[in-house]
């Protein structure tokens, strides 16, 4: 039995190994100072990391991204909470089929609808536009805060904002000085989520996004079909990584925090 | 509360849902059935203007053209060995994970999900240095002098295999883990106690317990590998031609969008049927246990 167990253990580990390794090298390879990457690295330097702080272009494409992000989880994070709120709290029939719209951009395929979103985008003359952008990025984040949301929510006791309206409290002031605080965790994390996944997105994007807003990850890869692999880019991947690491790591401490108190 | 404040209580509820449900509907469901319409029209050669009459051109050349058919089945192949390892690497690590880790078990879930919070395309672009002809691997394994030309990792089905199975096997594991976590350490007890040998356990017991997370992530990780654009066309060098690498390649370069939104629906058709087919599995299954 134990002989059986270090065996498992030693296969999981090795898995785990080829899960992480293509983060680890990303993050490394991006201190290699050759033009192109070979293992193993010949010299150490951050000229990369230099030349991708100087890069206008690629600047640029990342505010792009952020900007993009921002205003659509700002969207959904409102829309959705509204949502939760209503198939939680509002004593509704049916929900189910409701909640199985809401969470069809999760599971429909993605790919299919941009291809379909391009053409309508096309004949409305919105393509290549922020608004169009977000509105799509909106649509791909909301499910994930609706899910949330509904989560958190069902965990919140109803009673205490009723315990507030009955106290005199107008409704919006008695959900703001009850039930929300008690969600800032959901919000929070709710938002963190909606927000990776408009930054990461790159099959919306490829499809509708212009030249006027190209992302980050739409300017990656058509680099990445074109010329290979720039190793700016292997410079900004790693920033991404390591933000996004640690920004999980953050918000898990914080999740834990929290529920101390 | 009285009958008509409760009714008043419920309108106001419904009103919240109305502008996130009008946003999916609208922007989300309804392109769907536009492009029921539009892969039913066609482009002509040399005009811009689309042909609107219905016509199911389209949908023949898909399967008449042997191009279209050999990336149609390279798709479906690698989407199933995709989904096999998966299987493969995805039940001894989630196994383990639920019963070895003890208190660091919330700790290697978290690592099996970064390739997931890291998106597609960051993941894919290390892989390029993990797999090529002068990265990690042939540098590594021609440095301990086991090899002198480096292995074809890259531009190959080889390549988008294993970024398939690393891209989506946490989509393999996470299901696993659930319905992993919620069977008793008794069940195998209870077996072993009877006399089974651990290969009979796995056959007779955890695996038909097992069957409804085994089912739920093999289907993900099937979706997922056939709808997947960024790992063929990264990994594969824009040499192995799919389904997703097609339609991306007929929507934006050769803009024949009738065409594009006609391989986007096979890939439906498929998904569908696969779903289909999962949940049929999943009731035999129910209406056996």
């Amino acid at each position: 039995m134990r002989g059986r167990g270090i065996l498992l253990g030693a296969l999981s580990i090795a898995t785990l190994v080829f899960l992480l390794a293509p983060i680890a090298v990303l993050v490394l390879s991006a201190f290699d100072g050759g033009k192109f990457f070979r293992f193993p690295p010949r010299e150490v330097s951050l000229r990369w990391f230099v030349a991708a702080y100087e890069s206008a272009e690629y600047r640029r494409s990342l505010a792009n991204s952020g900007i993009v992000a921002a205003l659509s989880t700002a969207a959904s994070l409102v829309l959705g909470t509204m949502a939760a709120h209503a198939l939680v709290r509002g004593g509704l029939r049916r929900t189910a089929l409701v909640e199985a719209v809401l969470i069809a951009p999760l599971t429909l395929p993605l790919i299919v609808w941009a291809i379909a979103l391009l053409q309508i985008y096309a004949r409305l003359g919105v393509s290549g536009s922020l608004g169009g952008l977000v509105l799509a990025h909106t649509v791909v984040t909301l499910p994930l805060v609706v899910r949330i949301m509904m989560a958190t929510l069902a965990q919140i006791d109803p009673s205490l904002e009723l315990a507030a309206r009955s106290l005199g409290a107008r409704p919006l002031r008695a959900a703001a000085r009850t039930t929300l605080p008690l969600a800032m965790p959901g919000l929070l994390s709710a938002g963190a989520f909606a927000f990776l996944a408009s930054f990461n997105d790159v099959i919306v994007s490829t499809f509708i996004a212009g030249a006027g807003w190209n992302t980050f990850p739409v300017r990656l890869y058509s680099q990445l079909r074109g010329q290979g692999v720039d190793p700016i880019t292997m410079a900004i991947g790693a920033v991404i990584v390591v933000a996004i690491l640690t920004l999980v790591l953050l918000g898990e401490a914080v999740f834990k925090w929290s529920r101390k108190l | 509360m009285n009958g008509a404040r409760m009714m008043q209580g419920r309108r106001a509820g419904a009103v919240l849902l109305v502008p996130a449900l009008v946003l999916v509907a609208g922007v989300f469901l309804a392109p769907f059935l536009l492009l029921v319409l539009m892969s039913l029209w066609s482009q002509p050669q040399g005009s811009l203007l689309l042909d609107t009459t219905l016509t199911l051109k389209n949908y023949l050349r898909i399967f008449g053209d042997p191009f279209y058919l050999r990336g149609l089945l390279t798709t479906v192949w690698l989407s199933l060995a995709g989904t096999v390892l998966c299987l493969l690497l995805g039940v001894p690590l989630a196994w383990w994970i639920v019963r070895w880790t003890g208190r660091w078990r919330g700790f290697v879930l978290a690592l099996v999900l970064i390739p997931l919070t890291c998106g597609a395309l960051l993941p894919t672009l290390g892989l390029v240095n993990l797999l090529g002809p002068l990265g990690v691997v042939n540098g590594t394994l021609k440095a301990l002098g086991l090899i002198d030309r480096g292995l074809p990792l890259l531009g190959n089905q080889a390549g988008i295999l294993i970024g398939l199975v690393q891209a989506f096997l946490p989509l393999m594991v996470l299901p696993l883990v659930t319905t992993f976590g919620r069977m008793p350490p008794s069940c195998e007890a209870a077996a072993m106690s009877l006399g089974a040998r651990p290969p009979q356990v796995w056959r007779h017991v955890l695996l038909p317990l097992a069957a409804p997370g085994l089912l739920a992530g093999s289907l993900l990780v099937f979706c997922a590998c056939l709808t997947s654009f960024v790992t063929p066309q990264v990994l594969g060098q824009g040499k192995v031609a799919t389904f997703a690498t097609m339609a991306y390649q007929q929507a934006s370069q050769v803009l024949d969008w009738p065409f594009a939104s006609a391989l986007a629906m096979v890939m439906l058709a498929i998904l569908g049927l696969m779903g289909v087919a999962a949940w049929g599995l999943g009731w035999r299954l129910g209406a056996q246990g």
